[in-house]
């Protein structure tokens, strides 16, 4: 039952997107059409799954092991960077089709920092090994949600009459914003 | 080959750079943070909680171990002539995380003087009025030994804050484990106290 | 020379200014901007290591092979931003507890990979300091001016350096509410929004 409170705080009340800020550069770039967010939103999942089960080994048994805390943020980037090497190489030999649909957007989920943050998150939280995989499984689906409904609204947005400084980027901005404010009506659910 | 080998070499003797420089700094900056933690976290709890102290608890600071758990109390001699110590603990299972919570015993009556959030996550305006707002916190002040800290719905004595229900679990927790605490290591702390 | 110098580092400043026209680095922006103190800190602590990873990037490039580039690159960057959040929580501690997490995500900040990749890897280390300057410090123009309209307009006051606000509303006219909407999260993304578009109307040369 608790993991259902987990999913609701991770998906809703503390979205990582719309409620921590982290993710908006891919947020902003890959939400103009549906079929690139709902890409970006798989990749995001699959790759923010692994990167905190990994994160949170390589903290729990070798920084703290170690004594070495100071070296997180150099250990986990360079664990992202490379499982998300990894993952490209594997998908293209064995999900040629999958790879091909995801396209650019997998190496760009390294500077992601919704993925990095999420990672973060586990360790500032001091969550156990169970905790931290599903909330990095569910803060990726709080992503992927959030990126999902902004594609859905801006597709439409984006063929209205906008006055010519806001176009583009600027009302993409405005609309995130109200959509961050609907998701604030979750706060105090739990 | 040779593409590969200057890969791994350039990599390696970076990583290695990299590592050493921040060893370097790290303790370089290691006293100086520990000298900020306790400025900026424990401080202003210990001063709300023992206002009127003649002497200085962070200076006094000294590890109480027993039982395999080690703590750092912070000691204080009250107007009265009595005296009282203060020590952190954690609670878990806050909205984001631990919540860390300083707690006062007189050493002479075994009470809680005082308690305060120190270090949290929580929702701002919700779980995070446990610490801006001493109205919940100020129900341990003056709690015995013997008295029950958790929730009013789970058998105790205290009232948990309206809408941060988690919060409130977390902040008891905290407050059961430094009564726990200082039942388990009042003998050790009374040996090495002035 | 001078004048090539001088045009890296202006165009920081203006032309190529994030993350209004260099359309990068929005994580932060959004989310340390509540205060003009916060939003000066994180500028500062970018821009310190935007200098410097530009440095060693465009010291290292005919050493770096390309095919480990960007692996090399994060590894001189994260190296960087682990040395700001030590010395930040050594001198500026409260500061520190302040921007949290966004510290360490300055690793991930796409200014600063972007310009090791797109700049310094292709310029000597007199210009690579000076592109990074630059756009650090416009960096922080930015980060400084949307903090002061959240802040005054959510709290209605103006805190510089040190915690203590310089500038309050409610010691001017008690009848000021503040708008508590700009210092939450959708405050910050309609703020950029609405600078954005003011930013928009002023043509760019």
């Amino acid at each position: 039952m608790a993991y259902f409170e987990l999913a609701i705080g991770c998906i809703l009340i503390n979205n990582i997107l719309l409620a921590q800020f982290l993710g908006c550069c891919p947020f902003l770039g890959t939400s103009k059409k549906m079929e690139t967010a709902v890409g970006m939103a798989m990749a995001v999942v699959f790759v923010m799954s692994m990167a905190g089960i990994i994160t949170w080994v390589v903290d729990t048994y070798l920084l703290k092991g170690l004594d070495v805390e100071y070296l997180r943020t150099v250990s986990f980037i360079l664990v992202i960077a490379s499982l998300v090497q990894f993952v490209e190489m594997f998908l293209k030999k064995s999900m040629p089709a999958l790879y091909a649909g995801l396209g650019i957007f997998l190496p760009l989920i390294t500077t992601n920092c919704a993925v990095m943050g999420a990672c973060l998150l586990n360790i500032s939280n001091e969550y156990t090994f169970v905790t931290a995989t599903a909330a990095s499984f569910f803060y990726a689906l709080g992503f992927g949600l959030a990126l999902i409904l902004f594609a859905g609204v801006r597709e439409r947005v984006n063929l209205a009459r906008v006055p010519k400084p806001l176009q583009d980027t600027s009302i993409g901005l405005v609309t995130a914003g109200i959509i961050a404010l609907s998701f604030t009506a979750f706060k105090g659910m739990v | 080959m040779r593409e590969m080998i200057s890969m791994i070499v350039v990599l390696t003797c970076l990583t290695a750079v990299s590592g050493g420089l921040l060893a370097a700094v790290k303790s370089g900056t290691e006293l100086r943070i520990e000298e900020q933690v306790l400025k900026f976290q424990k401080a202003p709890a210990i001063a709300d909680i023992l206002p009127d102290v003649t002497n200085d608890p962070i200076a006094e600071r000294f590890p109480v171990t027993a039982d395999g758990i080690e703590l750092q109390v912070f000691p204080g001699k009250l107007a009265d002539g009595s005296k009282a110590v203060v020590f952190e603990t954690k609670g878990k299972g806050g909205y984001g995380g631990d919540v860390g919570l300083m707690t006062g015993f007189n050493l002479s009556t075994d009470k809680i003087i005082a308690a305060r959030v120190t270090t949290h996550a929580e929702t701002p305006g919700l779980g995070a009025r446990a610490k801006d707002d001493p109205a919940f916190v100020s129900q341990f002040s003056g709690k015995s030994t013997a008295d029950n800290l958790a929730l009013k719905n789970q058998g105790g004595a205290i009232d948990a804050m309206s809408g941060a229900t988690v919060t409130s679990v977390a902040v008891s927790r905290a407050a059961l484990e430094a009564q726990d605490l200082y039942k388990k290591l009042k003998p050790e702390i009374e040996k090495q106290i002035q | 020379m001078a004048q090539s110098l001088a045009k890296e580092f202006t165009k920081g400043l203006w032309a190529e200014i994030p993350p209004f026209r260099l359309v990068l680095g929005l994580c932060p922006v959004l989310a340390v901007t509540k205060t003009v103190e916060n939003g000066i800190g994180m500028g500062m602590a970018t821009t310190f290591v935007l200098v410097f990873s530009n440095l060693l990037v465009s010291m290292l490039r005919n050493v770096i092979p390309a095919k480990v580039r960007i692996a090399c690159y994060i590894v001189i960057i994260a190296t960087f931003v682990t040395i700001v959040e030590l010395v930040m929580q050594a001198f500026t501690y409260p500061l520190f507890l302040k921007l949290g997490i966004f510290i360490p995500l300055i690793v991930v900040n796409c200014i600063v990979l972007g310009r090791a990749e797109a700049f310094a890897s292709k310029n000597n280390p007199i210009m690579a300091i000076a592109d990074g300057l630059g756009i650090g410090i416009g960096f922080t123009l930015s980060l400084s001016v949307l903090g002061a309209v959240r802040e005054f307009l959510g709290a209605g006051t103006i805190t510089i350096w040190g915690g203590t606000p310089v500038f309050d509303m409610a010691t001017v006219s008690s009848s000021f509410q503040p708008f508590s909407f700009m210092v939450e999260a959708p405050g910050a993304f309609v703020g950029l929004g609405l600078l954005l578009a003011i930013m928009n109307l002023i043509p760019s040369k």
